[in-house]
């Protein structure tokens, strides 16, 4: 259970009811829950959750929570923990009850007090938790607790039920009472007069809305949590329910009112400033087109210190040093400094400066959330990009994004939804997704196999795109042994055969973005394996071991989600020791998915050296669930491809027998 | 349980804290610009030394100073300056650990930044937050621990942090375990004791040559250290943990200040039997049910296997701990009716169950990181507690493997309550070789702990499967796990549900078997834990042998990777084997009609004083058969055993990638 707190501004008269009436009592134990050794609905489950209850009475500022879990294995035992977090000082945890009852009927009551944890403290605010076990848990048990918790009488607090559980729920009511008289305003002054909600629940399910301000929620048979591989963010896509005291009177009309006022804020945080026009008249030139005063502005404030990418100054820091927070575009120019909000603000102020048309644009981070136009909250959205609009096109553009040059976009910032600003006003829109020729990886290398098999070489992976903007990002956060340690486990320790060491000897171009970047590889060690009459060696240097992802999952129920499109080109000549020449190739040709992704492999083989090429073409962003099954068969098809492998033959000089004498 | 600069706890814990924390009255600057304390001003001049590489920081200066008073209770004052050398370290923080019993007399910090501008940390740069938070992932109950961090203001690179504290320490801890080696480098570190008159220290050396400490004034004594280079093993392969290796100190003031290495450990466990004193008295319900448990036993070893089995399947692992909790457990009729506890608790039931039904046992202090606990370093640094069970005279029972032979001559059996599936007899393999304290009264003393033959541990693995001409391959394997292997088998069956066994599974034949799908798979778990662990399961393979023009390639071993990854590079530390056992496959595939074995791999055959190892693949009809046997006998290798275990690995690795060739006829 997650909630909205607001701080009212009166205190109600409500609050003088005492809620003590309505607490809970356990009832006599269900025998068929007892019996159960294992639960059809949910095969193979540790644990099945038989009934939730969560009620939230705000008029009372009282919440009461219920459960009751049937443990089904060893694992499922974890249940009988439980930590209730909250805020100190104005909510209280009171009332836990709990009972472990054992097959047999035995009921062993919960008994002492619940532990009260620190979680954190800073200043006055503190978070704590109340912590108990259930007692004498075993296989067969069925758990029972409750809880309440109540809050002060001036705060309002409306519920976001989070309905899906790790484990499968049998019976769940979600009850709310809202207050129906509020007084209060939201931070832009506006009266808070209307309670809406935010439903995202399966077809035919529906809160229940009645008089007096009371919803309810009854459902069954309720899924556990999916996890699947490459999902989106799960959040977004598990049922719930969120509540919200607003001043809107329904969706349509919130965001209206919602980017008009964003729109007016950026407009004026992104105000041009004398200074700052000044500023921009230094940078660029008259003569220079709207393109290049665009590119010149954008590599003045990518130059800045972007705080999210070194280390904020904490509000003492900037206190000693008289640095004021920053309040408008003039001020992040000033310090030289600012968050990737600041600069990307900046950067719409100086665009703006330099008499160029741009908008700014808000969109989600999309390797944390999804956005849900039902959700109505503006704090959904936490990315600030910027639309120029020249020669009667609009180029996006993310300068927040320290070292992501100039008109390529962050991936997470790319296929996002979210609010910009245009010539017709401001309105939700959706950013462009990422195309594969942007993002392209290319290895290349020449290895060179000795008569048993061992291999030295180099090879250089060359990156633009999101690969590249990684990396330099990440060379940002740490220093350059760092770096190399990260790149070999991430692309190379899973990647190259077993038995064969690659390490980053150094990068190239890792602090300029508009150059490619490369990774300069060694590699060393025993790439194939030898007979009496034949050496064996991986046809793809890079992909023998990687797991190839989709191959066994017959069934998806979230959408796969790729990040970005890409392409991905191996080109390894392998050297061969004299004597040695090819009896067994690899099957040369494509695999494609039509209009999505291809796989094409090219070996050239010459005396003393075989050259294999391969390239994977991803060009999609997202699959639904009913395109699964045509993804899933590309990807077996690349999988059976990967695993191919070189046959040489040799002179019959060299017999290897690996035998160690020992002492 | 870990002891670690001033405080103490009983679990296995996810690395907490670098405990960091500095201190001194003489702080303030004489004006707004000069915040530093002197000792800043003076460590900030030290420079950063020429032998430091891809350090993220240097730690120029850290002193601790232990005042103890006459009841031997210490408040330590720790100063610490830290160099900031790479971005990675731009978040640094110090930290300071308490608990119920501790009190922080004072926290301060400062920043000489890198531009020469001092700071000083407000209110607002600190928090506090609780044990749970810090990355300790056992499922705790209560850990009263908490930890005040402060992030001190301007940590940029070139920057140098300056914290100081002051801790009043619990009032049972009278030792320091003076943690001289990190995995970053120090320029100067110190540590100062100011004792009563006539209170004693004693004093012992992990892994680092003594030195020898100045008294600067009466029964004040200082021990200085220059130089100390990092300890980074990340690079290293097959190593043992950090803690292992690392260079301490330990000071005793309290009772285990004595003279000679051996009446120190006694004197520690003796310490810890008062501590425990009374909590293993069995309250008339463990009585009853201990009784009721042997009742049918008709000699020692079924008498114990009834008591363990029953607390390793009926007693929950869970942790509570406040304060002395840390060291001390609850008593037995408690834990008895919560059939919960952490490795003290197990212990403490343990006990009890066992004297209800007249066998004597006892507290044995561990760590679970082989090499932590040194015996010429004697302290009560460690992580874990377990049992030893007295074995009687003229019981000599085979099933008893896991013995340790006290100075006193009785034997000790060595168990592991925590552990819920290792058998008593056996010992699971992070305990073997080990040492441990233990804690029996007048006959307290460091006992060894055994390492097994390889027969204790190992699988036993038979595989039958077919050949498709496209390269497919489907079939059965047969496993039996004993030992150490079965209880880790048992302990993932206990924690996953069929939905993670077949992930984690499919996953881990994987590596093997690129895209398997596990068509069936079956664990067989006997009621008794000595018995071997059956998994049965049967695979598809799409893609197993590779056609190569006219050829068809095929691995002869199926699953199961031995090789432990090794390099080329000069070893320094010791190499960990980390179990004895024995491991046996045999694989026969059937081939496809219209192919013969062209070509199969050479055998492989190794044997060394610490280990073997023998493969050999031979075709017989239309079945290539590949069998093999690895056999290791030692835990743990001296570093000049390093060329051994490389060609070791290297057959091994060799044999495992090794392709018979077919040729269709």
């Amino acid at each position: 259970m997650t909630k909205s707190i607001l701080l009212g501004s009166a205190v109600l008269l409500l609050a003088a009811v005492s809620p003590v009436s309505i607490h809970a009592q356990f009832q006599p134990p269900n025998p068929d829950e007892l019996k159960m050794t294992a639960d059809p609905a949910a095969p193979g489950a540790s644990a099945v959750y038989l009934e939730v209850k969560e009620m939230e009475n705000d008029p009372l500022h009282y919440e009461s929570f219920y459960q009751r879990i049937k443990v089904l294995t060893e694992k499922g035992k974890e249940l009988a923990t439980v930590e209730l977090p909250y805020l100190q000082g104005n909510w209280k945890v009171t009332d836990i009850k709990g009972r472990t009852i054992h097959p047999d009927g035995t009921i062993i009551p919960l008994v002492g007090k619940p532990e009260d944890l620190l979680i954190a403290k800073s200043g006055d605010r503190q978070a704590n938790k109340k912590v108990f076990t259930l007692p004498s848990v075993e296989v067969g048990s069925v758990l029972e607790y409750y809880y309440e918790i109540h809050y002060d009488d001036n705060w309002y607090s409306s519920p976001d039920w989070r309905i899906q559980q790790p484990y499968f729920v049998h019976k769940a009511r979600y009850e709310f009472t809202a207050n129906t008289v509020i007084e209060m305003a939201d931070s832009y002054g506006r009266i808070i007069r209307r309670l809406l909600w935010w439903p995202q629940l399966p077809a035919g399910v529906s809160v229940v809305n009645s008089v007096g301000g009371k919803f309810t929620l009854n459902m069954t048979d309720i899924p556990p949590q999916p996890d699947e591989e490459w999902m989106p963010p799960i959040d977004s896509l598990l049922y719930r329910v969120g509540f919200y005291y607003t001043a809107a009177t329904d969706s349509h009309t919130f965001w209206l009112d919602e980017v008009k006022i964003w729109s007016k804020g950026v407009d004026q945080f992104a105000e041009p400033s004398k200074s700052l026009k000044d500023a921009v008249a230094g940078l660029i030139a008259p003569t220079d087109s709207d393109l290049d005063k665009a590119k010149k502005l954008y590599i003045a404030v990518q130059a800045l210190d972007n705080t999210d990418f070194s280390r904020r100054k904490s509000e003492s820091e900037m206190k000693q040093l008289k640095v004021k927070e920053i309040k408008n575009a003039k001020d992040t120019w000033e310090q030289k400094s600012g968050s990737s909000e600041d600069i990307a603000m900046l950067y719409l102020a100086m665009l703006r400066a330099a008499g160029l048309t741009a908008y700014a644009v808000k969109v989600v981070d999309r390797d944390r959330n999804l956005f849900d136009v039902a959700y109505l909250s503006l704090y959904q959205l936490d990315s600030t990009l910027v639309a120029l609009s020249t020669g009667g096109k609009e180029i996006l553009l993310d300068p927040g994004e320290k070292m992501c040059p100039f008109q390529t976009v962050s991936w997470k910032h790319s296929s996002a939804g979210g609010v910009g600003q245009s010539a017709q006003g401001p309105s939700l829109i959706s950013t462009p997704e990422q195309q594969y020729k942007d993002n392209v990886t290319q290895r290349m290398g020449d290895v060179f196999v000795d008569a048993q098999g061992g291999v030295t070489g180099r090879i250089n992976i060359v990156m633009n795109g999101q690969a590249a903007l990684h990396w330099r990002q990440r060379a940002l956060e740490e220093d350059d042994s760092e770096l190399k340690k990260e790149f070999d486990s991430e692309e190379l320790a899973g990647r190259t055969p077993e038995g064969v060491e690659a390490h980053v000897d150094h990068f190239l171009g890792l602090n300029d973005p508009y150059a490619d970047l490369m990774a300069v590889v060694s590699v060393n060690g025993a790439l194939g394996t030898a007979t009496a009459k034949r050496m064996i060696v991986p046809g793809f240097f890079f992909e023998s071991r990687q797991t190839i992802p989709f191959v066994k999952e017959e069934k998806r129920v979230i959408p796969v989600d790729m990040h970005y499109g890409r392409r991905v080109t191996d080109e390894i000549t392998y050297h061969l020791p004299d004597g040695v020449t090819m009896e067994g190739g690899l099957q040369d040709g494509t695999i494609a998915w039509p209009n999505h992704a291809a796989l094409i492999v090219k070996s050239v083989s010459q005396p003393g050296q075989i050259t294999v090429r391969q390239t994977l073409l991803v060009g999609f962003t997202l699959a639904k669930p009913d395109e699964y099954q045509d993804l899933r068969g590309f990807y077996q098809k690349v999988a059976a491809a990967d695993q191919q492998q070189l046959v040489l033959s040799k002179s019959p000089v060299v017999a290897t027998t690996a035998t160690g004498k020992g002492n | 349980m870990r002891r670690s600069s001033g405080t103490s706890r009983f679990l296995i814990v996810a690395a907490c804290c670098g405990m960091m924390l500095f201190g001194s009255n003489s702080a303030a600057g004489k004006d707004k610009d000069n915040l530093l304390p002197e000792w800043a001003v003076d460590a900030a001049k030290t420079p950063t030394p020429a032998g430091v590489k891809d350090a993220p920081t240097v730690i120029l200066f850290r002193e601790y100073l232990e005042a103890v008073d006459a009841q031997g209770r210490a408040v330590e004052r720790k100063r610490q300056a830290i160099r900031i050398l790479q971005p990675q370290a731009r978040d640094q923080v110090c930290a300071v650990w308490y608990d119920v019993d501790e009190k922080i007399n004072y926290f301060k910090a400062w920043t000489l930044g890198a531009d020469g501008r001092q700071y000083q940390a407000k209110d607002t740069d600190f928090f506090d937050h609780g044990a749970g938070e810090e990355g300790i992932v056992t499922p705790i109950l209560l850990d009263t621990h908490k930890a005040r961090v402060v992030h001190p203001p301007a940590t940029d690179v070139g920057a140098t942090v300056f914290c100081e504290s002051e801790e009043l320490r619990a009032p049972w801890d009278h030792e320091m375990d003076w943690e001289i080696q990190e995995r970053v480098p120090f320029a100067l570190e110190a540590l100062e004791i100011d004792l009563p008159p006539g209170l004693n220290f004693s004093e012992s050396w992990h892994r680092f040559p003594p030195v020898k400490p100045v008294e600067v004034a009466p029964n004040h004594w200082r021990w200085e250290i220059k130089d100390m280079p990092a300890l980074d093993l990340r690079d290293v392969k097959a190593s043992l943990e950090p803690e292992a290796l690392d260079a301490r100190m330990y000071v005793e003031w309290g009772d285990a200040a004595v003279a000679g290495v051996e009446s120190e450990w006694h004197a520690l466990g003796l310490w810890y039997t008062n501590i425990e004193s009374h909590r293993a008295d069995p309250s008339p319900e463990i009585t009853a049910e201990s009784q009721q448990l042997v009742a049918g036993a008709t000699d020692f070893f079924t008498k114990l296997t009834d008591i363990t089995e029953y607390i390793q399947k009926n007693v929950r692992y869970f942790v509570v701990e406040r304060g002395i909790g840390g060291f001390q457990s609850h008593f037995a009729g408690d834990i008895f009716r919560n059939r919960y506890g952490d490795c003290k608790d197990k212990t403490t039931l343990l006990i009890s169950m066992l004297q209800a039904v007249g066998i004597q046992a006892d507290y044995v202090l561990v760590d679970d990181r082989r090499g932590v606990v040194d015996p010429e370093a004697p302290s009560l640094y460690g992580n874990h507690m377990i049992t030893a069970i007295e074995i009687p005279d003229g019981v000599n029972d085979p099933r008893l493997m896991a013995i340790a032979t006290g100075k006193n001559g009785k034997r000790y059996l060595i168990f592991d309550p925590t552990n819920e599936h290792t058998p008593v007899g056996n010992l699971p393999y992070y305990l073997q070789g080990s040492y441990g304290i233990l804690s029996a009264g007048v006959e307290s003393q460091l006992i060894p702990l055994p390492v097994l033959a390889p027969d204790s541990n190992g699988t036993d693995e038979k595989g039958t499967f077919a050949l498709s001409a496209d390269g497919s391959l489907t079939g059965s394997v047969d496993t039996l796990h004993t030992g150490s292997e079965g209880a880790d088998f048992r302990w993932m069956l206990k924690y996953t549900d069929d939905k993670e066994r077949l992930k984690f599974w499919e996953k881990y034949i994987g590596q093997d078997l690129p895209d398997v799908t596990l068509t069936s798979f079956q664990f067989v778990q006997a009621t008794s834990l000595a018995k071997p662990l059956e998994f049965h399961y049967k695979v598809s393979v799409p893609n197993y042998a590779h056609q190569a023009g006219p050829l068809l390639l095929v691995r002869p071993r199926v699953v199961d990777d031995l090789a432990i990854p090794f390099d080329d590079k000069p070893r320094q530390v010791p190499i960990d084997l980390t179990a004895t056992g024995d491991w046996r496959d045999s694989f026969d595939i059937t081939l496809p009609p219209g192919y013969v074995v062209d070509e199969t791999p050479d055998p492989v055959n190794v044997d060394m004083d610490f280990a073997s190892y023998h493969s050999s693949t031979t075709a017989k009809g239309n079945v290539l058969h590949y069998e093999r046997e690895y056999v290791v006998r030692q835990v743990e290798l001296p570093p000049e055993k390093a060329a051994d275990f490389r060609k070791l690995e290297n057959a091994i690795l060799f044999d495992e990638k090794s392709a018979a060739v077919l040729k269709k006829q």
